[in-house]
C-alpha cells in the first residue's frame, strides 16, 4: 500500500500535466464534434426555417411572415406528384430486382474459395465506384442498341424511361444490397445449415427455413436502403429517364432553374418523415435490446428482477407502436393547425407596409426631382440596402416561380428583377448561375428539365 | 433393425494432410461408443464422415450393413449434436425440436404432440414456447438432444457437446446422457477430448492420435492395459520411465531405467523383448505404495519433494535415487531418476500414512504386474 | 476465374443449397455482371468510337469506327490543344482530390470518436445523427447549401450583420458552396469504412502507448492510422470516384466559371445531341478516375479487395 502511495507521489508531478492536457484535448474534440454536427444539420435546419417564411425566395432574414402556404403549393404541383409516382414505381422495381441479385452475390461470395472471392468481390464492388452518369449513359446506349438490333420502336419497353432507369439503378444498388447481405451472412453460423441437413432437410429447405429467416433483418434494411437510394438518385437517372421524370429530376430542375420555398417545404416533409421513422426504429431497437436483457437476467437471477426494470406504464409508453401513434398524432396536429393557419393578414399588412414605403420612396424621389433637375437616376438610396429588396419581392410575389405552369418555361429567375435584392451589385448572381448550366455553345435560356434529356425521337443521337 | 456402424479402412485426406488414417472398426448396435483424443487428432473429421458431411478418401462407411457412399447427411439414419449445439436461434424450443418433422411434411398437430413428448423425455416440459436464448446451458444441451431424437435416428452422433458447460453441469450431464441413451436404446457415438467423459459414459472407447486409432477397448482396459505409449500417457495420470531391457522371463521384463534404477514390469501384448531394446515403463501414481518392511521387487529409495493435498487423495512428489538393496542409500534431493520428472505417488487419505515432511526419506514400491512395458513411442503432450 | 473454378463453385452451390438456389445464385450473378455491368460498358465504349449519325444512317455504309470523338477532347480543331475541355477534366480531378482530403480530415476524428470515444446509447444516437441527414434527397441538400451560400443567403446575412465583411461575398462564384456541398454529400462513405477499421483496434494499445508517454498525435500516427489505413483507402476511393462523377451538386452549386467534367458530358448528351462524343468523354472520365485511384493505391500500398469492407 505504502509502496503504491510512493509511486503515485513520485508520479504526481508527471501525471498532473497529462490530465490537464487530456481535458484540454477533450474540449477541442468536443468542439470539433459539435461543429461537425452543426455542419450536418445546419443546412437542414436553415432550410426548414425558410419553409415557413412567406418571402418568395427561401431565406431566413429578413423575416416576412410565418406561413404554411408553401406546403399547399407542393400538394398542387402536378409535375412533382407525377415524378413522385414514377419514383415510387422505379423504387419498387429496383427493390424487387436488386435484393435478389445482392443476395445471390453475397451467397456466392460466402461459398467460393479465398482467391475467387477477392476477384468476385472486386467485380461486385465496381458498380459503386463507377460514376453514376457513366452507368446511366452505358445503360441508355446498350438497351437502345438491343432495341435497334431487334427493330423495336420508340414506344416499346426498351425505350421506356422507367424501365431503363430501373435497370441502370439496379446495376449499382445491387452492390449496396450485396454489402448488407454479406455483412449479415458473415455472422451466419454454417453449422446451422449442417444441423438442418442432418435433421433431414433438403438443401432447399435448409436455405428457406434457416438461412432466409436469419437474413430477414438484412432483407428489411437492404430494401429500405435500395428504395431510398433509388428515389434520391440523380446522376444515373437523369440519363436513363429519357422523356419521363422522377421526383428527383423534377426537384433538380426546380432547384436549377427556379428557387422557391416550396422546395424547402418538401424538405421539411421529408425530414419530418425521416425523423419519425428514425425515432420509431430507435424505440424498437431499445425494446428488443431490453427484452434480450430481460431474458438473460431471467435466466441468471429469476424473472423477478426483470419486471422491476420497467413498470407497465413505462413499458406501454416505450412500445414502438405507442411511440408511433404519439408521433403521428403530434405531426397530424401540426399539419391540421398549419392548414388552418392563415398568414394572409400578416402578408397583406406587410404588402401594405411595403407599398406604403414604396409610395414614400416615390414621393421622395419626385420631390427630389422637382427640387433639382439633374437628379440621381438610381431608385435606391445607398443606405437602405435590405429594404428596397422588399418592394420588388412583394410586387412579384403571387406569380413568382413557375410551379403553376408546367409548359410555362419557368420564367422566374430569368429577369434579374425577381431576385430579392435587385439593386445591389450582386443581384445578378443567379443569372450567371443559370448560364453556367447551359451548353457552352448552347442557348443561354434555361431549358425545362423534363424535355432536356435527348429523347429517342431526337434525330441526332445514334440509336441503332 | 441393425444400428451398427462399420468403418472399413477409412482414410480421409485434405490435400497432403491425412486427417484420418486407416480407421477400421465396428460400432455395435445400441452401444455407447466414444472417440477420445486430443484436439486435432481427426476424431471430428471421422464423425463428419459418419454423418455424411464428408466422404472418405479411401474405404467405406457402412451403417446397418449398407454402404453410405453418396448418401447425403439428410438421408442417413444419423443425427448429430454439434459442438456449439447449432440450435436455431429464431425458432422457439418446440419449433426447434419439431424441425425434423416439419421438413418431412408432418402436420402441425402431430409436430406439436411429438415436441411435447420429447420435452417430457428430457424433463423440460414447460419450455416449449421459449426462445433458445432464454434457456440455460444445460437446458440447451437437452433441447439439442431432443431435437436430434425427433429425427428418429438410429445412431446419435455427439461432437463434444459438453465442452461449453461448466464443470458441475458437465458432470451432471454425463449421467444424464447415459440415462437418455439407456432409455432410447440408440447407438451413441461420442467425440471428446475429456477422458473423464469417455471413461464414465462409454461401453467402449477408441483412443485416437494424429489420425490413427491407437486402441479400441472397454474403459477399464484402456486405463489398466494401454496398448501404446500414447494411450498410456494420454489416459489418466501416469509415471513414465524411459528404460533399456536387461532381461526377460515370459512376460516379466527386467529393465534398467535411464536414471539407473533396476525395475521389473510386464510386457504388454506378450511382446518378445530382446536385451538392450529401448522401451518405456508406465506406472500409475496410485499403484506406487510405501514399501512394507519385507523384501520384494521394485523397492526404491525416495525422498519427499512436496506434497499436495486434494481432499480424498494426497499427491506426493518423490525424488528416487536407486533401488534399495542395489546401489543402496537414500538419494540426494534433486537427484531425479524418472526421465527428469519427479515420481508421483497418490495415496488415499485414510490416515494410514503419517504426514510427510519435505526431505523425509522413505522406500516406495510397485507391483511388476501394474508396470506396463511398452516399446518406445510418442507420448501425449501434457 | 478459371472455367474449372467456376465449375467447382457451381457444384458447391448445388451441393450446399440444392439445385434451386444454385441456379438462382449463378443465374442472378451472371445476369447482373453480363447484362447490367459489362455489356452496357462495352456498348458505351463502342459508341465512343462512332460518328454522330442520324438514325437512318446507323448500320449503313457511313457507320464506321473513328477516333474523332477522342480527338475532339484533345485538340481544338485548329491544330492546337483543347485546353478548355482538358482544363475542365484536370480541374475536376484536382477538385475531387481536394474534396476527398477534406472529407478525410473531417471524418477521421469523427470515426475515431464513434469507435472509441463513446459507447452504448450515445454511440447509437451519434450514428443516427450521422445517417438521418442522408435520408434527405441529395438535391435538397444541395439546395440547402444554396440557401446558405447564396448572395442573399444566411452566411452573407450573418457576415454583414456582424460587420465581418462589408459587401456580400459571392460564395457560389468562389466555389465555396460547391466544395461544401460535395464534401457533405459523401461524408458517410468516408466515416463508416474508417469506423469499421478503427473499431477493430484494441483500446489497450492506445492506452498503453499513452501510458508510455506518447503524445496524442504520435499515438494516432503510429498506432491508429496504420489500423485505419484500409478503411481510409476504401473511403477515399469511394469519395474520390463519386465526387469526380458527381453531377447534381455541380449543377446546383457550381459557379459560372467552374464547369465540372460531368457537366460537359451531360451537355453533349442533352444540349449538344452528340451521344458518341458524350460517350467518349465518359470513357475518358472513367479511365482518368481509375488511373488516379490505382496510382493512389500504388502510392499508399492498398489493394482494391479491401474496399467496401
Amino acid at each position: 500500500m505504502s509502496a503504491r502511495g510512493n509511486v503515485l507521489a513520485a508520479r504526481g508531478s508527471v501525471w498532473r500535466p497529462v490530465v490537464a492536457r487530456i481535458s484540454w484535448q477533450r474540449l477541442l474534440l468536443l468542439l470539433f464534434v459539435a461543429a461537425f454536427f452543426a455542419y450536418l444539420f445546419g443546412p437542414l435546419i436553415i432550410m426548414t426555417v425558410t419553409a415557413f417564411n412567406s418571402a418568395d425566395y427561401p431565406r431566413v432574414t429578413p423575416w416576412d411572415c410565418f406561413t404554411t402556404q408553401w406546403f399547399g403549393r407542393f400538394g398542387r404541383d402536378s409535375l412533382l406528384l407525377a415524378g413522385l409516382a414514377n419514383s415510387f414505381f422505379i423504387g419498387l422495381g429496383v427493390v424487387l430486382l436488386s435484393l435478389p441479385i445482392g443476395l445471390a452475390a453475397a451467397i456466392a461470395l460466402s461459398e467460393v474459395g479465398e482467391r475467387a472471392r477477392s476477384l468476385l468481390y472486386t467485380v461486385f464492388i465496381v458498380p459503386i465506384l463507377l460514376p453514376g452518369i457513366v452507368i446511366g449513359i452505358a445503360t441508355l446506349l446498350f438497351w437502345g442498341r438491343i432495341a435497334g438490333s431487334f427493330g423495336l420502336g420508340h414506344d416499346t419497353l426498351l425505350y421506356n424511361g422507367i424501365f431503363l432507369t430501373i435497370l441502370g439503378q439496379v446495376c449499382f444498388i445491387s452492390s449496396y444490397s450485396m454489402l448488407i447481405f454479406l455483412a449479415r451472412i458473415q455472422r451466419f453460423d454454417p453449422t446451422q445449415t449442417e444441423a438442418a441437413l442432418d435433421l433431414g432437410a433438403t438443401p432447399g429447405q435448409a436455405f428457406r427455413k434457416v438461412l432466409l429467416p436469419f437474413l430477414k433483418p438484412a432483407i428489411g434494411s437492404a430494401a429500405v436502403l435500395a428504395f431510398l437510394a433509388s428515389v434520391e438518385n440523380y446522376n444515373t437517372t437523369v440519363f436513363t429517364i429519357v422523356s419521363e421524370s422522377t421526383f428527383t429530376t423534377v426537384l433538380a430542375s426546380k432547384v436549377r432553374f427556379g428557387i422557391d420555398p416550396t422546395i424547402s417545404a418538401i424538405a421539411v416533409i421529408i425530414i419530418t418523415t425521416t425523423l419519425v421513422a428514425a425515432i420509431i426504429q430507435e424505440a424498437r431497437q431499445r425494446r428488443l435490446a431490453a427484452r434480450r436483457r430481460e431474458a438473460l437476467a431471467g435466466v441468471a437471477a429469476g424473472a423477478g428482477a426483470a419486471a422491476v426494470m420497467a413498470g407497465p406504464t413505462g413499458r406501454l409508453l416505450s412500445h414502438p407502436a405507442s411511440v408511433a401513434v404519439l408521433l403521428l398524432a403530434v405531426v397530424g396536429g401540426l399539419v391540421w393547425a398549419g392548414s388552418r393557419y392563415d398568414s394572409s393578414a400578416c402578408q397583406d399588412a406587410l404588402l401594405q407596409q411595403k407599398l406604403q414605403r414604396q409610395q414614400e420612396l416615390l414621393e421622395q424621389q419626385r420631390q427630389r426631382m422637382q427640387q433639382q433637375a439633374p437628379a440621381q437616376p438610381a431608385p435606391v438610396p445607398s443606405g437602405a440596402a435590405p429594404k428596397p429588396a422588399s418592394p420588388f419581392g412583394g410586387v412579384f410575389a403571387p406569380n413568382n416561380l413557375g410551379l403553376s405552369a408546367p409548359g410555362g418555361a419557368v420564367p422566374a429567375p430569368a429577369p434579374p428583377g425577381a431576385a430579392p435584392k435587385p439593386a445591389s451589385p450582386f443581384g445578378n448572381a443567379f443569372a450567371p448561375d443559370n448560364l453556367g448550366l447551359s451548353a457552352p455553345g448552347g442557348a443561354t435560356a434555361p431549358k425545362i428539365e423534363p424535355g432536356a434529356p435527348a429523347a429517342p425521337a431526337d434525330p441526332a443521337p445514334a440509336t441503332q | 433393425m441393425s444400428r451398427d456402424v462399420t468403418l472399413e479402412h477409412v482414410t480421409i485426406r485434405f490435400g497432403s494432410h491425412t486427417a484420418v488414417d486407416d480407421a477400421h472398426l465396428t460400432i455395435r448396435s445400441g452401444e455407447f461408443f466414444s472417440f477420445l483424443g486430443p484436439s486435432g487428432c481427426g476424431k471430428t473429421t471421422l464423425l463428419r464422415c459418419v454423418s455424411g458431411f464428408l466422404e472418405p478418401t479411401e474405404g467405406r462407411v457402412l451403417i446397418g450393413g449398407e454402404d453410405m457412399r453418396g448418401v447425403g447427411p439428410n438421408r442417413r439414419p444419423t443425427a448429430l449434436i454439434f459442438q456449439n449445439l447449432a440450435l436455431f436461434p429464431l425458432m422457439s424450443v418446440a419449433e426447434n425440436i419439431a424441425f425434423a418433422l416439419e421438413v418431412r411434411g408432418v402436420g402441425r398437430q402431430a409436430r406439436r404432440k411429438r415436441a411435447v413428448e420429447l420435452l417430457e423425455l428430457i424433463a423440460l416440459p414447460h419450455v416449449g414456447d421459449k426462445k433458445v436464448y432464454e434457456l440455460s446451458g444445460g437446458q440447451r444441451q437437452r433441447v439439442a438432444i431432443a431435437r436430434a431424437l425427433a429425427a428418429e435416428p438410429q445412431i446419435l452422433l455427439l461432437d463434444e457437446p459438453l465442452s461449453a458447460l461448466d464443470l458441475k453441469l458437465r458432470q451432471h450431464m454425463r449421467s444424464e446422457l447415459r440415462a437418455i441413451q439407456r432409455r432410447v436404446g440408440l447407438t451413441f457415438i461420442y467425440i471428446t477430448h475429456d477422458q473423464g467423459e469417455a471413461l464414465t459414459m462409454s461401453d467402449r472407447v477408441a483412443v485416437m492420435s494424429e489420425g490413427r486409432i491407437e486402441q479400441v477397448d472397454e474403459p477399464l482396459a484402456v486405463y489398466d492395459h494401454p496398448k501404446t505409449s500414447f494411450v498410456a500417457s494420454f489416459v489418466g495420470e501416469t509415471n513414465v520411465l524411459p528404460a533399456t531391457v536387461t532381461g526377460r522371463d515370459g512376460t516379466d521384463v527386467t529393465l534398467q531405467t535411464d536414471g539407473g534404477l533396476i525395475v521389473q514390469g510386464f510386457a504388454v501384448g506378450r511382446r518378445q523383448y530382446r536385451a538392450g531394446e529401448r522401451c518405456q515403463v508406465f506406472v500409475r501414481p496410485e499403484q506406487i505404495k510405501v514399501a512394507p518392511p519385507e523384501p520384494g521387487p521394485n523397492r526404491l529409495a525416495a525422498r519427499v519433494l512436496a506434497e499436495e493435498f486434494e481432499g480424498n487423495l494426497r499427491h506426493v512428489s518423490l525424488a528416487v535415487g536407486g533401488s534399495v538393496g542395489g546401489s543402496g542409500g537414500a538419494p540426494a534431493v534433486g537427484a531425479l531418476a524418472v526421465g527428469g520428472q519427479p515420481l508421483r505417488m497418490s495415496v488415499v487419505n485414510d490416515g494410514s500414512l503419517p504426514p510427510l515432511q519435505p526431505d523425509a526419506a522413505l522406500t516406495v514400491t510397485f507391483d511388476p504386474s501394474v508396470a506396463s512395458v511398452l516399446p518406445e513411442g510418442p507420448l501425449a503432450r501434457a | 476465374m478459371s472455367p474449372n473454378g467456376i465449375r467447382v463453385a457451381f457444384s458447391r452451390f448445388f451441393h450446399r443449397w440444392g439445385p434451386g438456389v444454385g441456379i438462382f445464385v449463378t443465374g442472378s450473378v451472371a445476369l447482373w455482371i453480363v447484362l447490367l455491368i459489362v455489356l452496357p460498358q462495352l456498348a458505351m465504349f463502342d459508341a465512343s468510337f462512332r460518328f454522330n449519325l442520324p438514325p437512318a444512317e446507323i448500320g449503313g455504309p457511313r457507320d464506321l469506327h473513328t477516333l474523332s470523338n477522342y480527338a475532339a477532347l484533345l485538340l481544338d480543331g485548329r491544330g492546337g490543344i483543347n485546353w478548355l475541355d482538358l482544363g475542365v477534366l484536370g480541374r475536376t480531378i484536382l477538385a475531387a482530390v481536394f474534396v476527398t482530403i477534406l472529407d478525410l480530415l473531417l471524418c477521421y476524428p469523427i470515426a475515431f470518436v464513434l469507435a472509441h470515444g463513446t459507447s452504448g446509447g450515445r454511440a447509437r444516437l451519434m450514428v443516427l445523427g450521422l445517417i438521418v441527414p442522408f435520408w434527405v434527397n441529395e438535391i435538397l441538400r444541395a439546395f440547402a447549401f444554396r440557401i446558405i451560400f447564396g448572395s442573399s443567403g444566411v452566411l452573407n446575412a450573418v457576415g454583414l450583420g456582424l460587420g465581418l465583411w462589408a459587401a456580400p461575398v459571392d460564395f457560389i462564384r468562389q466555389d465555396v458552396a460547391l466544395y461544401a456541398g460535395l464534401t457533405y454529400t459523401y461524408l458517410l462513405l468516408m466515416i463508416f469504412p474508417i469506423y469499421n477499421a478503427v473499431e477493430a483496434l484494441d483500446r489497450n494499445q492506445i492506452e498503453a502507448a499513452r501510458d508510455l508517454g506518447s503524445p496524442w498525435w504520435r499515438v494516432h500516427w503510429r498506432i491508429v492510422i496504420p489500423v485505419a489505413k484500409p478503411g481510409i483507402a476504401s473511403g477515399a476511393t469511394m469519395v474520390f470516384m463519386l465526387t469526380a462523377g458527381a453531377l447534381a451538386a455541380p449543377q446546383i452549386l457550381g459557379g459560372p466559371s467552374s464547369l465540372w467534367f460531368t457537366q460537359l458530358i451531360y451537355q453533349w448528351f442533352n444540349e449538344g445531341g452528340n451521344w458518341p462524343r458524350g460517350s467518349a468523354y465518359a470513357v475518358v472520365l472513367l479511365l482518368a478516375c481509375i488511373l488516379v485511384t490505382l496510382l493512389a493505391m500504388r502510392v499508399f500500398k492498398v489493394r482494391i479487395g479491401e474496399i467496401g469492407r
